[in-house]
């Protein structure tokens, strides 16, 4: 893979000054041959920085390939991913996840907190595999908005759907990343920790400048979004704000 | 329901690895240890039967050598030709120079009897009257050659033979290092053993009529079945203590299969879930997951009685190429010990996976239906289990103590394992605590890959005890018997030093050559070289003469030569230190007086004993000043290297000797051979527990593999949140290596106190007042091994879980 040319950086970075990430030409196939899948095909796209995007499609429409291959967790098979003005997509594996480390935060929808750690030191954890020491007044902050600091010494089979999803919201924005990847977040929530969730996704979009990329394929979800991507068969079949 | 288990076993086949290679080992262990027994039993018989080759009648009883005497002549007398097979020790010497002490001396037959030799002739010719035939092996080990004079015994009693010719003569019963005919060894072996009497040419009956009652006589075969079922019930001895080995290393398996299943059922709950919803029974499900044990059990046993039968047959041949003294015959696998064998690895299947397969399927079908499916195993010890812990620790405890006060054998067994049972109860208290500990340590050097490392190992406290049981089973064992052998190494030392104060001796009757002393310096093994001056005087004393004596006295300073506290090192005024031989012969006893006459001129002098200072007598310098007028240096005191081979050493001295003109003699070759003796022992037992521990090391990793499995979606997360493929593996291998790690350290704790009590309990009644000896080193390296054994074991888990991709575990599927 060509590493990164400089002018393309430098073009994008003024091309598109308010673009957290971006894709060109994104293509993903699986397996060769006869059961060759493509997964994403030629797929152009900017999230704009400080918006709440969903990326929205039916089931099998390629949204997650989409997403791991922004959040530097899967590699494209062509074209270029570019995330806080770094073009990610030729990276070596190591280098992918020191990169991760700094600029991607995660939600999903089984949770997948660490079942032997408290919330916590869940929440720490970001921090302490990239070596940082936590930002005390972000971290109380954060705890404040989302509203689980009675809940920091507990594990996570001792809290509820929600308040597990809310640690790991937490957890996604304590080391400040440029993007927030939330995979189907509500998947497994009732309809009232779903809203509670939701509504503590936009305000950090509004309250903390958060840049954030939602999965979903709830047309509920996604209305909290203020940017709309919308994929079909591995397509971008459109892309803009939310009406 | 047998589709649904058979595919089980298909799919999950790599999964029961662990438990596969206990049964396999345990099995093969059982069936190895009857390869070799067997193997042992018919060398045994063939060098038996080798040693009443030509035999017809076998005649026992005889008792005395006179008594044989009488014996031949009466079967010659009714018409027959008889033989005596008779053993006695005496010292030898070739060219004057002794080559041993107390040489084993046998019979062969001669003359009208040559049809009762049972010897086979390798160079030379068989011996007839005035000549000898020696071992080849013994011939090679000693340099002896056809031709050489050898002198047997000393005194009036010695005798000169020739070496007529070397002999093949096995290690059966009446195995000799050198042969000679009937009327020589009436001479130098009068106060030897019989074993018996052999004829032929004489019918049973009538060698019977004329012998008194007292003699047994016997047709040879009826005689060699007798003795063969005496020698190989010797053998069945060896066969179950090896067998309680097996049976450490079958317990060892117990444990890990039971862990095995534990941790496997627990991950296919929702199959059994599944299972349940689509109407199979409890019942059904049960039955099913037994069958699976009984398959996984009869596969692993019938690959065990294969490769034990290998590794038998592998071993038999390995001994018997590299110790043709050794006698191994062939290999015979008896059905009884194939079946034995294998019905035992079935059952330990079976029964090891009873509680975990009654566990793993009591599951409601509902959990099938849940959307959340990953493993919740929690597992915390119970208040049952830590009552039965404290009642078996109370109970082990008390039987202990009474070994320890009634010097008792089996107390103390019961009590060891009873208190051992205790603590493996408590091993979900004890073992998440101890790795807590040291993963204070681990977190602070390795960072958060430590601290997850930590968290990890004690998570599942059932599981962790469960897993470094079988480890702190094999530690506990090797450390106890590590410790217990130092312990009895080093009062067989401190017995040794009594007895042989001085490692090797070379002594002149004349004055001896400057530069032997840089000569014996330069041989290979020997530490230091102290010259010791001397005079020739005359020693006697009330029915005691030991006529021209060399006389040494020792310098005041002769540490690091002389080993342990020796009152001949520093002599009184009149003193005169004795070998120990000198007093046997004549009756004489310490404290006697004894004339030292030099030209005419007597002193008198108290007589005192000393052990192992060869064929001299020792008294102070001034004493010696007074006896003669001028001393010099007489002899070399030598000390030799601990790990010295002996046979180097004493052999280079030999030659020395004879090329100079002395004497060589001393105590090493003994001591070498009472250590070598524990070392083997040491050895044989530690390969034997090794066995248990390879199993153990081998359920470790298989467990730690299993829950990599379990762990996909976590590894997975932490990949994404920024951990290093490197660092993933890094976190694995160090919970291997705490787990392992904390067994070892426990187990040598426990296998130091526990040998502590044994010393107490056993040895103590036999050698006296004992002090436990802890080989630090030793433990310590035990402990560690076990730690790299757990690192090992962590190699291919940490693998696995490092080639996970960040993307895979996380979809929510």
């Amino acid at each position: 893979m060509a590493p990164t040319t400089t002018p393309l950086t430098f073009e994008a970075a003024i091309d598109r000054p308010q673009s957290a990430a971006s894709t060109r030409g994104l293509t993903r196939t699986y397996g060769t041959g006869e059961t060759r899948v493509h997964a994403l095909v030629d797929v152009d796209l900017d999230v704009p920085a400080g918006t709440f995007t969903a990326v929205m499609g039916p089931s099998g429409s390629g949204k997650s390939t989409l997403m791991h291959c922004l959040a530097g967790l899967d590699t494209p098979t062509s074209g270029t991913v570019t995330v806080a003005g770094v073009e990610i997509s030729g990276m070596k594996d190591n280098q992918l996840t020191v990169f991760r480390r700094d600029h991607i935060g995660f939600v999903f929808q089984a949770f997948n907190l660490l079942p032997m750690l408290t919330a916590k030191q869940n929440i720490l954890l970001p921090l302490e595999l990239a070596g940082r020491s936590p930002d005390a007044d972000w971290l109380a902050l954060v705890v404040d908005v989302l509203g689980i600091g009675d809940r920091l010494r507990h594990r996570p089979d001792e809290m509820s759907g929600g308040q597990q999803q809310r640690v790991a919201l937490a957890r996604g924005l304590v080391a400040r990343p440029t993007l927030l990847f939330a995979d189907e977040p509500t998947g497994n929530l009732d309809s009232h920790a779903s809203a509670e969730v939701l509504g503590f996704l936009r305000r950090s979009v509004r309250e903390l400048g958060q840049t954030v990329v939602m999965v979903t394929h709830d047309p509920d979800a996604a209305a909290y979004a203020d940017h709309l991507v919308r994929i079909e068969d591995g397509r971008v079949a459109s892309q803009g704000p939310v009406a | 329901m047998r589709e649904v288990t058979l595919a089980s076993v298909r799919v999950y086949a790599r999964r029961y690895v662990a438990a596969v290679v206990a049964v396999t080992l345990a099995v093969a262990f059982i069936v190895t240890t009857n390869a070799l027994t067997s193997a042992t039993k018919a060398g045994l018989v063939a060098d038996l039967g080798a040693s009443f080759a030509g035999a017809e009648v076998v005649v026992t009883g005889a008792g005395s050598v006179g008594n044989a005497a009488r014996l031949v002549d009466t079967a010659d007398a009714a018409g027959g030709r008889a033989a005596v097979n008779a053993l006695t020790w005496t010292s030898a010497s070739v060219d004057g120079h002794v080559i041993a002490d107390d040489a084993e001396i046998g019979t062969i037959a001669s003359g009208a009897a040559t049809g009762l030799r049972w010897q086979t002739l390798v160079d030379g010719a068989y011996p007839g009257p005035g000549e000898v035939a020696v071992d080849e092996q013994e011939a090679t080990a000693r340099g002896i050659a056809v031709g050489d004079t050898v002198t047997l015994g000393s005194g009036k009693d010695a005798l000169e033979l020739a070496v007529s010719g070397t002999v093949d003569s096995s290690t059966g019963p009446h195995g000799a290092s050198a042969y000679v005919t009937w009327p020589d060894f009436a001479v130098v072996g009068s106060t030897g053993i019989v074993h018996d009497v052999v004829a032929r040419g004489v019918s049973v009956d009538d060698l019977d009529a004329a012998l008194p009652q007292r003699y047994g006589v016997q047709p040879v075969d009826d005689f060699l079945a007798t003795a063969q079922k005496e020698m190989t019930r010797g053998v069945d001895v060896i066969a179950v203590m090896l067998l309680v080995f097996a049976s450490i290393a079958l317990f060892v398996s117990v444990l890990v299969i039971a862990n095995t299943f534990t941790v496997l059922l627990a991950q296919r709950q929702r199959d059994f879930a599944l299972l349940r919803c689509v109407g199979a029974t409890r019942r059904q499900v049960l039955r099913a997951v037994r069958l699976e044990a009984l398959l996984v059990g009869a596969g692993s046993a019938t690959l065990g009685l294969l490769v034990g039968t290998l590794f038998g047959h592998g071993l038999v041949a390995a001994a018997s190429a590299l110790f043709p003294a050794v006698p191994v015959g062939a290999v015979e696998l008896s059905p009884v010990w194939l079946g034995g064998g294998w019905l035992l690895g079935v059952l330990v299947t079976l029964s090891a996976s009873l509680l975990p397969a009654r566990r793993g399927s009591r599951v409601a079908p509902l959990a099938a239906l849940r959307p959340d499916h990953a493993v919740v195993v929690r597992s915390r010890a119970g208040r049952g289990r830590i009552a039965l812990a404290a009642l078996a620790l109370w109970v082990g405890s008390a039987l202990l103590w009474l070994s320890i006060t009634s010097h008792q054998l089996a107390p103390m067994l019961a009590g060891g394992f009873v208190s051992f049972v205790g603590i493996l109860l408590l091993g979900p208290i004890v073992v998440p605590l101890a790795i807590r500990l040291v993963g204070v340590v681990l977190g602070r050097v390795a960072g958060t890959a430590g601290r997850l490392a930590v968290a990890n190992a004690v998570r599942n406290p059932r599981r962790t005890a469960a897993t470094t049981a079988s480890l702190l089973v094999g530690v506990t064992l090797i450390t106890g018997m590590v410790v217990g052998m130092a312990t009895i190494r080093t009062n067989v030392d401190q017995e040794m030093d009594q007895q042989y104060p001085l490692d090797l001796t070379l002594t002149g009757s004349q004055v001896l050559d400057g530069g032997l002393a840089d000569d014996v310096r330069a041989i290979a093994g020997v530490e230091a070289v102290q010259p010791v001056g001397g005079g020739t005087v005359e020693l006697r004393g009330k029915g005691l003469d030991l006529g021209a004596t060399t006389v040494l006295a020792p310098p005041s300073d002769v540490r690091g030569i002389v080993r342990g506290d020796h009152a001949f090192v520093h002599p009184g005024p009149d003193e005169v230190y004795l070998p120990w031989e000198a007093y046997n012969a004549s009756g004489y006893s310490e404290g006697m007086t004894v004339a030292a006459v030099v030209d005419g001129e007597k002193t008198v002098l108290k007589a005192r004993v000393a052990d192992g200072i060869g064929d001299v007598a020792v008294v102070a310098p001034e004493t010696l000043d007074g006896l003669v007028t001028s001393t010099a240096e007489r002899a070399l005191w030598i000390r030799v290297d601990d790990g010295a081979d002996a046979e180097d050493v004493t052999g280079a001295l030999a030659a020395l000797a004879r090329a100079t003109d002395t004497e060589a003699s001393g105590g090493f070759p003994d001591r070498a051979w009472v250590d070598l003796q524990l070392d083997v022992m040491l050895g044989a037992v530690v390969a034997m527990l090794a066995v248990g521990v390879v199993i153990a090391v081998v359920g470790v990793g298989s467990t730690l593999g299993l829950s990599v499995l379990e762990r996909t979606r976590e590894h997975a997360l932490l990949r994404a949140l920024g951990l290093t493929r490197r660092r993933l593996r890094f976190t694995l291998s160090a919970e291997a290596v705490l787990l392992a790690g904390v067994a070892g350290v426990l187990g040598a704790a426990l296998g130091t106190v526990y040998a502590w009590i044994g010393v107490e309990a056993v040895v103590g009644e036999a050698i006296g007042q004992v002090s436990l000896v802890v080989p630090w080193a030793q433990v310590v390296l035990v402990a560690v091994a076990a730690a790299v054994a757990g690192l090992l074991a962590g190699v291919l888990p940490s693998r696995r879980a490092a080639t996970v991709s960040p993307a895979a575990g996380l979809a929510a599927d």
